[in-house]
């Protein structure tokens, strides 16, 4: 199930100049890392001056998904949910 | 007078996004593909489900409450809605679209027509279907590979939504005026965009019981005997392949509803409830730099009971305080007759914000203005609700940006 974390998390994430896209590739949250696969989905959006990057994604193992956001005001990455694929 | 079926080139292309947001979620989250999904407005058994993914619509799940798609399937993901995120697909939508053609015109969220007639793809000698097949790829490409469009095709705005929606989802069709006999007769009129219960009673009235039947009725039955108005020789157009709808409409209102999380019948919640309904529909009302003269309140209520009331105003509203004032007016005496679970606001009689013309006993006029314009411009570079009035205070959560059905003019 869906679950709202909003925790400011630790990501290595890495800027692509062929593609011109940034992307996250490794989380650090709760004491464990994850090696993330391909974005399946980004947007932004301006909350006042700042733009809030949102990038969906799930790990190498497809085991989780993971709403990550990052603030471009102070570049801080914010897990914002997670979701195991499940109803319940 | 007897309107042949039109025979003209099929060149107008109505274009919708399969289960739109259901869809959206599932290609931001490949963990819930292939599997029913849901996405309400509130994930509470009573929240409503406002989309639902193909695989649930399988299973008969389309519009209804959490609580009775689970008695369906208990397995149902529900989802909260993203606005921002649909709001970001619809924006793609339409920049693929208009690498087409400049004549894209956005009928919701997650629809649109586009006018191929004059285009370069059409000048060149190349068939819509093969355009097409060309814009469901780039949709891929933009919006991720599991979002899959419904592509119809037809001489007017009416046949291409008809053929949209034939073969769903990922479908393409299209529809020539030599096919419109044969399409009618495998549909219920119930089924033709715009025709709905009250539409169809007036029709089964006047002895039309299928599209057909419909198409066969003649011009003066459908203008003086079903509508009763201009309507009917619309109608006896439309379902012929001519071009009734392509008029743009202005601007005329601006409003916020808000289903009641909590069902309250206390005054003072339902004043903050309002005043935020206000701000945010003075927010848009500014934002496309319009001013009002007239206010709308509607509240509905726990025993199915409804109220309403509305007013031109003597002055231009263009401030929160303005609208709110205004609605507390109308309110004036009433009292509630059950808890308050909808609340609706509404500005009317919408003109472009012109400079005032200062008087010399305006009073606080331009204060509140200035004020208004101020606050906006904080509200801009910090955040919603940065700067709310006092009545507004801890109300962040409370009536959230929710997703549009119909206009899309604040996307």
């Amino acid at each position: 199930m869906r679950e709202k974390i909003d925790q400011e998390v630790s990501v290595v994430s890495y800027y692509s100049a062929k593609k011109k896209q940034t992307v996250p590739y490794h989380l650090h949250w709760q004491n464990k890392d994850y090696a993330l696969g391909p974005v399946s989905y980004y947007h932004s959006y301006m909350e006042g001056q700042d733009k809030q990057h949102i990038f969906e994604l799930v790990d190498k193992e497809n085991t989780l998904w993971f709403r990550l956001r990052l603030d471009s005001g102070n570049l801080h990455w914010t897990l914002e949910a997670i979701h195991d694929g499940l109803a319940t | 007078m007897d309107l042949q079926l039109n025979d003209a080139p099929p060149l107008i292309m109505h274009i919708d996004l399969n289960s739109c947001y259901a869809i959206i979620e599932q290609q931001a989250n490949p963990l819930i593909r292939n599997k029913p999904v849901g996405v309400a407005a509130y994930t509470s058994p009573g929240g409503f489900i406002i989309a639902s993914s193909y695989e649930a619509k399988r299973q008969g799940i389309k519009l209804m409450r959490i609580r009775d798609a689970r008695a369906i399937d208990k397995d149902i993901i529900i989802l909260p809605p993203d606005p921002e995120k649909y709001f970001d697909a619809h924006r793609r939508f339409s920049e693929v679209l208009h690498r087409y053609t400049s004549e894209v015109v956005p009928k919701s969220i997650d629809e649109f027509v586009v006018d191929f007639k004059g285009s370069q793809a059409v000048r060149s000698g190349r068939s819509l279907t093969s355009v097409g097949r060309s814009i469901k790829r780039d949709i891929r490409a933009s919006l991720g590979e599991y979002v899959t469009v419904n592509i119809g095709i037809g001489p007017n705005r009416f046949l291409a939504k008809i053929a949209a929606g034939l073969h769903k989802p990922d479908g393409m069709d299209v529809i020539r005026g030599s096919d419109i006999r044969k399409i009618y007769s495998q549909l219920e009129l119930i089924d033709l965009p715009g025709i709905n219960y009250r539409y169809k009673g007036r029709l089964n009235l006047a002895g039309i019981f299928t599209p057909l039947e419909f198409l066969a009725a003649p011009m003066h039955k459908l203008k003086g005997e079903v509508f009763k108005s201009i309507v009917g020789y619309y109608w006896y157009l439309r379902l012929r392949g001519y071009e009734v709808d392509a008029a743009r409409f202005g601007i005329h209102s601006f409003g916020n509803d808000y289903a009641v999380g909590d069902k309250t019948d206390d005054p003072e919640q339902v004043a903050r409830l309002l005043m935020k309904l206000s701000e945010k529909t003075g927010r848009r009302l500014r934002k496309h730099d319009y001013q009002a003269q007239g206010v709308f309140i509607g509240l509905g209520f726990e025993n199915n009971t409804w109220w309403g009331k509305s007013k031109r105003s003597k002055i231009l509203l263009y401030s929160t305080q303005d609208i709110y004032l205004h609605i507390v007016r109308l309110m004036r005496g009433f009292t509630f007759p059950a808890r308050v679970t909808h609340i609706s606001v509404a500005v009317f009689d919408v003109r472009p914000a012109l400079p005032v013309q200062l008087g010399l006993f305006d009073g606080t006029r331009l204060d509140t203005r200035s004020l208004a314009e101020a606050s906006d411009k904080i509200n801009d570079r910090y955040g919603e609700f940065t700067v709310v009035p006092a009545a507004m205070a801890n109300m962040q959560d409370v009536i959230i940006k929710r997703v549009p059905f119909g206009s899309v003019r604040d996307l």
